[in-house]
């Protein structure tokens, strides 16, 4: 039975899903759920996912949520298609902690701090409700001392765990772009670095085919 | 050559680390870091760990940060020894990080920042925002309603057999009364499931602070 994604087409968590199944080449019949009707608070959702958030996957009967770990089931679970290394192999128990490493500081490190200022000038300002400039700035100094070091890390080596591309940079796309979005673009453009980095990503053909919208590939 | 683990002996993230080490009966040496003397963003720390944060761990010249990726790190490595902390199955797998992404996104979010705003500020000799608590703990409860929920169902976070996700809970579920917080022992499944967390030898022997075995 083909791979459901239940999600929303431009959510953050949702791209993020949607740019793994594409990078492994995983066939999957998209279902849109209405955010703005709170399709995802009503209970045939929260049956599914408790915290009534998007997206999940049923993967034949297996309902997985929280989009780094349907990104990190199906590296594994098709770690054979698609792009290599996504998460390295087991075997490689060093490989596999700068992974986690890299993919720890991609949540308390960048996420904490880019989304904060996604929520403040973006989701806010769509509801109309007042940006608290004190968070954002609060948000943006902190993203200022994070991307430096970044900007250290990325110049000794090509990714963020190493010299191979791993889900742990893919998870930095959909709020990535949430600050190119904001005006805040120049965070990443000023280290040439991080922009090298964060262009090859956007430039990926899986990041290219969703960035607009996730559509059904089944 | 010993695993070395360079922390602070009463930061949350440390105790995360040390906790497991327990759990996982790993020898290792402990050598303390001093936040009062700036001593995390000295130059050959940062060498080390370039946020400039602790902990981090050096076995015999690798360098592993983030508190949860050297746990992960010393669960792969002593798979064979101690408590089984992580599954082999895949379906397994992907319902344990499922248990890991909630800890991080939907606890350690709020708990994280309560804790900084409520207990650690004021060490600092900075003043509290009573405010900002109280809203990050109203969100929290939010979410422990869901863990209520979760945890009716079955007894850890990621099914019925303690992993990694479960304690990686324990630094700041056990401040959250120090903030001013009972949101846990006020839901019984949660209290349930944390109380048998905390009662663990492991935990027992870094609340307090971390002591060295090696």
């Amino acid at each position: 039975m083909v791979l459901k994604l239940y999600a929303a087409p431009q959510s953050t968590a949702s791209l993020r899903v949607a740019q793994v199944l594409h990078e492994k080449n995983v066939p999957f019949e998209f279902i849109p759920i209405d955010l703005r009707a709170k399709e995802q608070k009503q209970a045939q959702h929260t049956e599914k996912n408790p915290f009534g958030q998007v997206p999940y996957i049923d993967d034949d009967g297996f309902v997985l949520y929280e989009s780094r770990a349907i990104g990190r089931y199906i590296a594994l679970k098709y770690a054979g298609q698609g792009t290599a290394g996504l998460i390295p192999d087991q075997s490689d128990i060093k490989a596999l902690a700068l992974f986690e490493q890299a993919a720890s500081s991609e949540f308390a490190n960048f996420e904490v701090h880019a989304a904060k200022i996604a929520y403040e000038k973006l989701f806010k300002v769509r509801l109309g409700f007042p940006t608290n400039e004190e968070v954002v700035k609060g948000a943006i100094d902190q993203l200022n001392v994070k991307l430096d070091v970044y900007e250290g890390i990325l110049g000794k080596q090509a990714y963020l765990a190493g010299s191979e591309l791993t889900l742990a940079d893919l998870y930095h796309i959909p709020f990535g772009t949430r600050l190119y979005r904001a005006g805040l673009g120049g965070l990443i453009d000023s280290r040439p670095n991080v922009a090298k980095w964060f262009n090859s990503l956007l430039a990926r053909p899986s990041w290219v085919t969703i960035k607009d919208g996730i559509t059904s590939t089944a | 050559m010993v695993l070395t683990l360079v922390g602070s002996p009463i930061s949350t993230c440390t105790k995360r680390v040390v906790a497991v080490f327990l759990e996982k009966q790993v020898p290792f040496k402990f050598v303390p870091i001093d936040f009062t003397k700036g001593e995390h963003k000295a130059p050959a720390f940062m060498e080390k760990q370039p946020f400039g944060q602790v902990p981090y761990l050096d076995d015999d010249g690798y360098i592993i940060y983030e508190s949860r990726a050297i746990c992960r790190y010393i669960a792969e490595k002593y798979a064979d020894q101690g408590t089984p902390l992580f599954p082999t199955d895949l379906k397994a797998k992907g319902l344990f990080e499922q248990a890991a992404s909630i800890e991080q996104s939907n606890f350690d979010v709020y708990a994280s920042k309560a804790a900084y705003e409520a207990v650690f500020k004021p060490n600092l000799g900075l003043v509290t925002d009573k405010s900002v608590v109280d809203s990050l703990i109203k969100q929290l409860e939010q979410k422990l309603d869901v863990y209520e929920q979760i945890l009716s169902k079955q007894k850890y976070l990621a099914g019925d057999e303690l992993t990694l996700a479960d304690l990686f809970h324990l630094p700041y579920g056990a401040l959250l009364p120090a903030v001013g917080s009972n949101a846990i022992q006020e839901r019984p499944n949660v209290a349930r499931w944390f109380n048998s967390l905390t009662e663990r030898p492991s935990w027992k022997a870094v609340k307090d602070g971390i002591v060295v075995t090696a």
